[in-house]
Formats: structure tokens, C-alpha cells, sequence
């Protein structure tokens, strides 16, 4: 049996790359750093949904549809978080997260 | 394909058309911008409010509109009309921006309208992101100091993490059952009863209106996005939202009604640690925005207490605490608003004698305190005593004992706060003078505090129907 002819391959990679944005956005300071780790994240999801269509889904598009939808609204998402990182980098000047410690909770 | 079936969300879709050209326009004229507006909402308010009694599906079953979506999207109307009432004085948002102002709050409304119809997994997400984007980009809009820019920083950067769980969580969901609709996905729900699969994907999938909800473990955004927002949109956050993630968490709880006890217990566990956690940490607050950021953190945890009972009585106990919450909330919003004037963050400490420079937002001030904490005869005190019912009768004893004792600590913060208004004065501070439609909005909204917390037969029936739309 082929590995990338498993449906479990593909879960337990969509789960690595899961829980490497996980990671990301939890360690990583710099703002940017932290879209692409939200992108991981979503791309995880993305992986999911190919591969349960691809395997199991009864029927074939539903899963791929699915996909490209979140492309798009990941792209605007992209667009929305990095108009505010320059707001953010105009008033601080900076895009580290450890800068951002006015508001405290 | 009956045209009313549509009609709110093409109205509100129409408007936000409007305020999208009035975007466009080089000289600035607030004023009419703010009339506009207002007028449009009411419009709304009222084509919602036609629309109340349709049913029907639309879009390939995708769309399901019933009671208990109409009931959610008229409180969203009237939500939004309530918010721009206290838009006359957008001191906190530069004048060239006020146009978008409108045009978003439009759209995020349009977003949870559709979001509460929603009964297809892709629906939800995409409807879930098109009321989330548009708050993003509300919150940093606050003219000042970056404060604002980092609360929408942190507002995006939870909101999308939390976003991207759901999806992994949907996901899953899709994964073991093949399809993307509730009504497909609920039957096969039941042969997943305690699979890790099914578990872990709706606990991953509820995550998207926890978020929205303040639930902990997503609860970080509310103190700072709350403190950094302008005073009308933390309103519209505060309030409106809040009523949109109930809707979706009920009917998306319903799915792990089979689920039993690993589900269940999994949320008492969310519902008490967001009662305690909220509740305990409102206490040190000295700015009252992040006080109420608290206090919602606190009331996630009683939302929550009422659905993960999935009983008929427990939903009717939310469903009547959402659209309770909406105007008793607005209340303490609309007093805080009309305090700082000039969009400033509110201390407690400022609200020192509002007995005597407005004795009515003084009223309202109380009426609005009294009913988050649960006095009697208001109506947050029926809506808890609905909720804290259900959840006694379903079996959860200790839940309600900690609810109850949580219910006691609130009262303490909520005091401090009618305690600065009027046992403390600095002559210092000027008077309020209130214009005649605010002080009718005063008086409209102690009426229904105090009214439907005497009979709330009527609102108790409705949201019956509408529990049994998605039960």
C-alpha cells in the first residue's frame, strides 16, 4: 500500500502543520511571522477537507469547493491583517508584539 | 423564491450599497451621513420586523429561515439602529472615516444576519468571516494614541486563530460524516457518541462563536479590544455579536446532543472557568469599558451554562437572556457613551455624581446595572432564573451552585460602579445636558427593562417557537 494513497497520511499531515501554526502564533513575536502561522493553520484545515473529499466524501466536489473558499477568504483575511500591521508599524514603528504592551490585561 | 424570504438581508445589503458610495465622496458632510443612517436602520428595523413570522429555505437548503433566525436577526436590527442612536456624537472617529464607519457596521450586521440563517457548514464559515473581517476593521478606526491598532491587532490575530480551530474543527466534522449540512450531519452525529473524532471536531468547530462570545480560553481580546474600540463599536461588539455567536452555538450544540457526557462536561468546564475568571478579575478594574469586558467574559460563562443543557427549557432561557443582554447591556453602553462625550475611555471614578448632572442616565444607569447582575424584577434577573432553571433541572447542581455564587461576587463590581454614580460627587465634573429623542431612548429602554422583566410571558412564548425550530 502506497503512503500517499492513505487517508492517514494526509490526516496526520494536516495535523503537523496544525500544530506548527499552533506553535507559530504562540513563540513567534514578529506580527508577520504570526499571518503566516494563521495561514499554516488554515491550510491545515484546507489539507483536511482535500483529503477526507478525496477519500471519503460521497461526493467528489463538495471537499475541493470547500477548499477554495477558504483560499479566498484567507486571502482577504491576508489583506485585512496586513493593513492594520502597517497602521501598527506607523504608530510604533516597530511590528514586534513584545512593543505592543500598552493595553494590558 | 418569495422576495421577504431575503428581505432583511437585501435591505441591509442595500444600505450598505448607500454608505459604500457615500464613502466616495470628497467633502465630508457628517451630519447627513449620521441621518441616513439612522433613518435607514429604522427602516430596517422595521422590514425585519415584518419579516419576523416567514419560513422557508433558500440557496439548495443552505439557508434555513425560521422563527428563531428572525427573532435573532430582529434583535440585530434593532441592535444596530440602537448603536447609530448613539452615533450622533462620533467624536472618536475622524470625520472623513465616518462614512465607513456606517458602511461596515452594515456589513458586519449583514454578515450575522446571514450567519444566524446559516445551517451549512461553508455558510457558517464564510458568513462567520464576513461579520468578523468587517469588526476588524472597525476597531482600529478610533482616532488616538495606538491603542486602537494594537486592540485590532489582537482583535484579528485571536479572531483568525480562532477561526482557523473552527475550520479544523469542521473539518473533522465533514471527515466522519460526509456531508456539510445540519440536517444530514445530526443523524450521523448520533453513531459518533463519544468518538475522539466527533468530539474533539465540534468542541474545535464551537471555537469559531467562543471567540465571538468571549468564552475562555478565547477570552483575551474582550478587555483590550473593549478599552481600545471607539465607545459605539465596542456597543455593537458588546451587544449585537454577542446575540449572533448565541444563535450559532445553539444550533450548533444541538449537534452534540448525542455526544453525552465527554461533550458536556467539556463545556461545564469552559462555563464555569469564564463565569469565575470573568467575574473575579472585573473586580480590580478601574476603567469601566474593560470592567463590562469582564462582566461579558462572566455572562459567556451563563450563556454557556444554558446550552450545554440542550433542553428545550434551556434554550428558550438563552434565547430570552440574548435578546435581554442586548438591550441591558446597550443600556450601561449608552450611559457610558453619553458620559464621554468626547469618545474618551471612561473611568469609574468619572461617573462621580450622575445623580445630579442627569438624574436620568443616573436611572438608566442603575436599571441597566441592576439587570446584569440579576436583580429582580428586571430582566436579566428572568433570563438568569430561566437559564440557572434548566440547567437545575437537567441535572447540573454544582454548576448552578457556582453559578450562583459567581452571581453574588458580580453584584460586588456592579455595586462600585452605582456606588461612584451616587454616593460619591466632584463638583468638578459638568452636567449632562440630554436631547429629547436620547432622553425618549432612556426612558424606552427602562420600560422594557423593567416590563418584560414583569411579564415576560410573551417574550418566554416566542423564544418557545423558536427553541423548537432547532431543537
Amino acid at each position: 500500500m502506497l503512503l500517499f494513497n492513505q487517508l492517514q497520511t494526509y490526516l496526520y499531515l494536516a495535523l503537523v502543520l496544525f500544530a506548527i501554526g499552533l506553535y507559530g502564533v504562540l513563540a513567534r513575536r514578529s506580527l508577520i511571522a504570526i499571518l503566516i502561522s494563521v495561514e499554516l493553520i488554515l491550510n491545515a484545515a484546507s489539507i483536511n477537507f482535500m483529503a477526507f473529499n478525496r477519500f471519503l466524501a460521497p461526493h467528489p466536489a463538495v471537499g475541493q469547493v470547500i477548499t477554495l473558499f477558504i483560499m479566498a477568504v484567507a486571502a482577504a483575511e491576508a489583506a485585512i491583517a496586513l493593513s492594520i500591521i502597517v497602521a501598527v508599524y506607523r504608530k510604533m514603528k516597530s511590528i514586534n508584539v513584545e512593543h505592543a504592551t500598552e493595553l494590558r490585561g | 423564491m418569495d422576495i421577504m424570504l431575503f428581505g432583511p438581508e437585501l435591505f441591509y445589503l442595500g444600505m450598505a450599497l448607500v454608505f459604500f458610495c457615500l464613502t466616495l465622496r470628497r467633502q465630508v458632510q457628517v451630519r447627513l451621513d449620521y441621518q441616513i443612517a439612522l433613518a435607514l436602520s429604522a427602516v430596517g428595523v422595521l422590514v425585519t420586523g415584518l419579516c419576523l413570522f416567514q419560513q422557508g429555505d433558500l440557496f439548495f437548503k443552505a439557508y434555513r429561515v425560521d422563527l428563531f433566525s428572525q427573532i435573532f436577526k430582529f434583535a440585530l436590527a434593532l441592535g444596530l439602529f440602537l448603536v447609530l442612536t448613539i452615533s450622533h456624537n462620533l467624536a472618536a472617529i475622524e470625520e472623513r472615516y465616518q462614512a465607513e464607519f456606517y458602511f461596515f457596521l452594515t456589513t458586519t450586521t449583514i454578515g450575522m444576519m446571514m450567519l444566524v440563517s446559516s445551517v451549512e457548514l461553508l455558510t457558517i464559515y464564510v458568513a462567520l468571516e464576513l461579520s468578523s473581517y468587517s469588526l476588524y476593521i472597525l476597531v482600529p478606526l478610533r482616532r488616538g494614541d495606538g491603542i486602537d491598532v494594537e486592540a485590532g491587532i489582537k482583535y484579528l490575530f485571536i479572531g483568525a486563530v480562532s477561526s482557523g480551530f473552527m475550520l479544523f474543527g469542521l473539518s473533522y466534522i465533514f471527515g466522519a460524516t460526509g456531508s456539510t449540512y445540519l440536517v444530514d450531519i445530526l443523524p450521523k452525529m448520533n453513531q459518533l457518541v463519544n468518538s475522539p473524532i466527533g468530539i474533539i471536531g465540534l468542541l474545535l468547530a464551537l471555537a469559531g462563536f467562543f471567540f465571538k462570545l468571549s468564552v475562555f480560553p478565547f477570552h483575551f481580546w474582550a478587555p483590550d479590544v473593549y478599552q481600545g474600540g471607539a465607545n459605539q463599536v465596542v456597543t455593537f461588539i458588546a451587544t449585537a455579536s454577542k446575540a449572533a455567536a448565541v444563535a450559532l452555538l445553539l444550533r450548533l450544540a444541538v449537534l452534540g446532543h448525542a455526544s453525552g457526557y465527554n461533550f458536556t462536561i467539556a463545556l461545564v468546564i469552559l462555563s464555569v472557568v469564564s463565569m469565575t475568571l470573568g467575574n473575579l478579575v472585573a473586580i480590580v478594574q478601574k476603567d469601566f469599558k474593560r470592567m463590562l469586558a469582564y462582566s461579558s467574559i462572566a455572562h459567556a460563562g451563563v450563556f454557556l451554562m444554558g446550552v450545554l443543557t440542550i433542553t428545550e427549557a434551556g434554550y428558550i432561557g438563552v434565547i430570552y437572556y440574548a435578546l435581554a443582554y442586548l438591550v441591558m447591556n446597550f443600556t450601561v453602553f449608552m450611559v457610558l457613551s453619553e458620559v464621554a462625550a468626547d469618545g474618551r475611555d471612561l473611568q469609574i471614578s468619572e461617573l462621580a455624581g450622575l445623580y445630579r448632572r442627569s438624574p436620568l442616565l443616573s436611572m438608566s444607569l442603575i436599571l441597566g446595572i441592576f439587570a446584569l447582575a440579576g436583580v429582580p424584577p428586571s430582566i436579566g434577573f428572568t433570563g438568569k432564573l430561566l437559564i440557572f432553571t434548566s440547567a437545575m433541572n437537567a441535572g447540573y447542581f454544582w454548576l448552578v451552585v457556582i453559578g450562583a455564587v459567581n452571581g453574588t461576587i458580580c453584584l460586588y463590581y456592579y455595586l462600585k460602579v452605582l456606588y461612584a454614580a451616587y454616593f460619591i460627587d466632584d463638583p468638578g465634573l459638568p452636567v449632562i445636558t440630554l436631547s429629547l429623542p436620547m432622553r425618549l431612548l432612556n426612558y424606552a429602554l427602562a420600560a422594557i427593562i423593567i416590563g418584560f422583566g414583569f411579564c415576560p410571558d410573551r417574550i418566554v412564548e416566542l423564544a418557545k417557537a423558536a427553541a423548537k425550530a432547532v431543537l
